[in-house]
């Protein structure tokens, strides 16, 4: 039982540190105060001070992380929620989604290959711009280390939230469905955040755009995997 | 009651999720079991099957936590740290460029298909 009794409190020490640094986030709204950052930076500051196994506190640590699978089903209920402006715009949103992860997943692949990184690694670094349940799921059928994809998802979620003003304004993206798709495919639920701040209709975009990237990623995700074994 | 109700509409959340991990391992579908319930949950509620009123807090409650849930998994870099001090580096700014390229390509094609789609309806 005792075992038992550990992997509950690393659960319950998880909830409590990500509800903590939630509430500070909510309260600043500073980008660099991200839950998800916050909460991890400590609880593995807390495992490699307290000398802890990654294992050990995985016993009740993967409890928290089966709500992954249901999430990701609960996220049908936002898509439903914009279908009718899915379904009006229906050619420009799927054709600029697929074009991104499309061009996301080839220059992914031809950057790590570029450099003569290991398989592992670049099946890691493929689901990047996917929302990150889904990319970790991604990664892990594909043969990638899913908690390193969860990484790199967050790399590209904050490069998304911080640089990506300044591209889009360069390229001249200035129209609502525009920054909106763009923002969602490349950067996820950090890109969505940015989206807010432009308008209702760029954030409603942009959360589309990051629900349709995941389904359209994980078809294409087996499918790049596939052509970089050829 | 509200309580009850959400803890029935998670039960049905996790359901469409189950029910699309059997499909994924049955017929072997190159697809996580989680998009496949996704999938089915959006077509149940387009084609009018579920109701959306029988699932839409609980999805709000379970959705209200989402990066919680990929907390513990994040924590698992503390096991790679020796690639990001090494070569591993560059993979932040491959991952950089590439999202900036995929916000280029999709951001520019959704707005110049948009763009063609309004002028096309202007002409006719």
């Amino acid at each position: 039982m005792e075992f038992n009794v550990t992997a509950a409190l690393f659960a319950a020490l998880t909830v409590v540190i990500y509800l903590l640094t939630n509430s500070f986030y909510l309260k600043y709204r500073k980008t660099f105060l991200n839950p998800v950052l916050a909460s991890t930076a400590i609880i593995a500051l807390i495992l490699v001070l307290g000398n802890i196994p990654y294992d050990a506190y995985m016993t009740g640590g993967s409890w928290i992380g089966t709500l992954l699978g249901p999430a990701v089903v609960a996220l049908a209920i936002p898509l439903y929620k914009q279908r009718d402006l899915l379904f009006t715009n229906l050619l420009p949103i799927v054709s600029g989604i697929a074009t991104g992860v499309a061009v996301g997943m080839a220059s992914g692949i031809l950057f790590t290959q570029l450099f003569r990184f290991s398989e592992e690694l670049i099946l890691t670094v493929l689901p990047k711009s996917l929302t990150t349940p889904v990319a970790m799921q991604v990664a892990s059928n594909l043969g990638g280390i899913p908690s390193l994809a969860a990484v790199f998802v967050m790399v590209a979620g904050f490069t998304g939230y911080i640089i990506g003003p300044v591209l889009l304004k360069w390229l001249h993206i200035d129209s609502a469905i525009g920054r909106g798709i763009g923002l969602g495919t490349s950067a996820h639920g950090m890109g969505t955040a940015k989206a807010f701040e432009y308008g209702q209709q760029e954030a409603s975009m942009s959360s589309v755009a990051m629900t349709l990237s995941a389904v359209l990623g994980a078809l294409l995700g087996p499918v790049a995997a596939w052509l970089l074994l050829l | 009651m509200k309580i009850i109700y959400i803890l029935l509409q998670l039960l049905a959340i996790t359901g469409f999720y189950l029910l699309g991990e059997e499909l994924q391992a049955f017929f072997n579908i190159p697809l996580p079991g989680s998009i496949i319930g996704f999938l089915l949950l959006f077509a149940a509620l387009m084609l009018k099957i579920y109701p959306l009123e029988w699932i839409d807090s609980g999805a709000h409650f379970l959705l209200a936590f989402l990066s919680l849930y990929f907390v513990p998994a994040t924590v698992g870099v503390v096991e790679y740290g020796e690639l990001f001090s090494g070569k591993g580096i560059l993979l932040i700014p491959i991952v950089m460029a590439s999202t900036f390229l995929t916000m280029a390509a999709s951001g520019w094609v959704s707005q110049y298909a948009a763009k063609a789609s309004t002028e096309r309806k202007e002409r006719s």
